[in-house]
């Protein structure tokens, strides 16, 4: 992103150009020219989400999956948070990505739409799911030992 | 390896699920979530310097909703850096500080330390009850300083209680 700033704004503005009917363009360049900045921006802004959240997330995995394999008891429900963990955890930054590359295809709505339904939704769900499974089973294990 | 208290985890996977739900919540509840500040705004006015003038309040009412709203996605990326932060630096504390009592004073710096992000939820609200610049104050002195202070003093704790643990292990 640091070094192809400026390679990936242009490539993304060609894309938006050549699809005018998607960004609502008119043909009228002050109008248009703010479309596209505001389009830019969000294209910018989600590559930016991807960054971040690849490298949150990659931490969430590793203390959760850590913590789940050290004191989850029963075989089944580790398997299944360590896989919910990590394939929820791994997969949702991907969302950004998807994003910010269907943003100069199809707008910033739809591409937002497809992100969420595909990626963000299933995958962030599975990981929800799994975090606050492995709360309830160390909160009911902390109860226990109290 | 040895594991930190359980108690320093369960704070630690409480919060990153709290991350989690909120980043959800946050994006699923964008409307909803801004109409609730703009009201709460609206029902303080005078915190908030209303004036009656629809531009002037326009102003003042977008000014507040953007740092309640930036106050939430504070919260969010806090919550899901600190939760795995407390976790492995109460790991490496448990494992690596000798002294019990030294050990657990820094799983309760570390844990008190994590609700650090919490104190965002309080700027956000502060922020819609008594007005934008007295809630981040309230908010920034009551809860996120001491807060992070908290979790500051644990992980300097921590480091020099390792450099102190290898320099007495040189010595033997």
């Amino acid at each position: 992103m640091a070094k192809f700033k400026l390679e990936l704004a242009r490539g993304a503005r060609a894309v938006m150009l050549s699809r005018p009917a998607t960004h609502g363009l008119v043909g009228v360049r002050d109008v248009d020219e703010q479309i596209i900045d505001e389009a830019l921006v969000k294209f910018d802004a989600a590559l930016r989400l991807f960054h971040l959240h690849a490298e949150g997330m990659g931490l969430v995995i590793i203390a959760t999956t850590m913590t789940a394999a050290t004191l989850v008891q029963s075989v089944g429900a580790r398997r299944a948070i360590i896989l919910l963990l990590t394939v929820g955890g791994a997969a949702y930054p991907f969302g950004y990505l998807l994003w910010s590359a269907l943003i100069p295809y199809h707008g910033i709505q739809t591409g937002k739409a497809v992100a969420e339904w595909v990626v963000w939704i299933p995958f962030g769900g599975a990981t929800i799911v799994a975090v606050w499974w492995l709360v309830l089973l160390v909160g009911a294990r902390l109860v226990r030992r109290a | 390896m040895r594991r930190p208290p359980l108690v320093v985890i369960f704070v630690g996977l409480v919060l990153i699920a709290l991350g989690e739900t909120a980043g959800a919540l946050m994006s699923q509840l964008r409307p909803q979530l801004a109409g609730y500040a703009r009201a709460r705004v609206a029902a303080n006015a005078q915190a908030h310097g209303l004036a009656g003038s629809a531009e002037y309040d326009g102003e003042v009412t977008a000014r507040a909703v953007y740092t309640a709203e930036a106050g939430l996605s504070f919260f969010h990326t806090h919550a899901q850096g600190l939760g795995p932060l407390v976790i492995f630096a109460g790991t490496v504390a448990a494992s690596t500080v000798r002294w019990r009592l030294a050990r657990g004073a820094v799983a309760a710096l570390l844990g008190l330390g994590a609700l650090f992000p919490l104190g965002y939820l309080a700027y956000s609200l502060a922020v819609l009850e008594w007005g934008r610049d007295a809630g981040i104050e309230l908010a920034e002195r009551y809860v996120l300083t001491p807060l992070g202070s908290a979790a500051i003093v644990g992980l300097v704790v921590l480091a020099v209680l390792m450099v102190a643990g290898r320099g007495r292990d040189r010595d033997a």
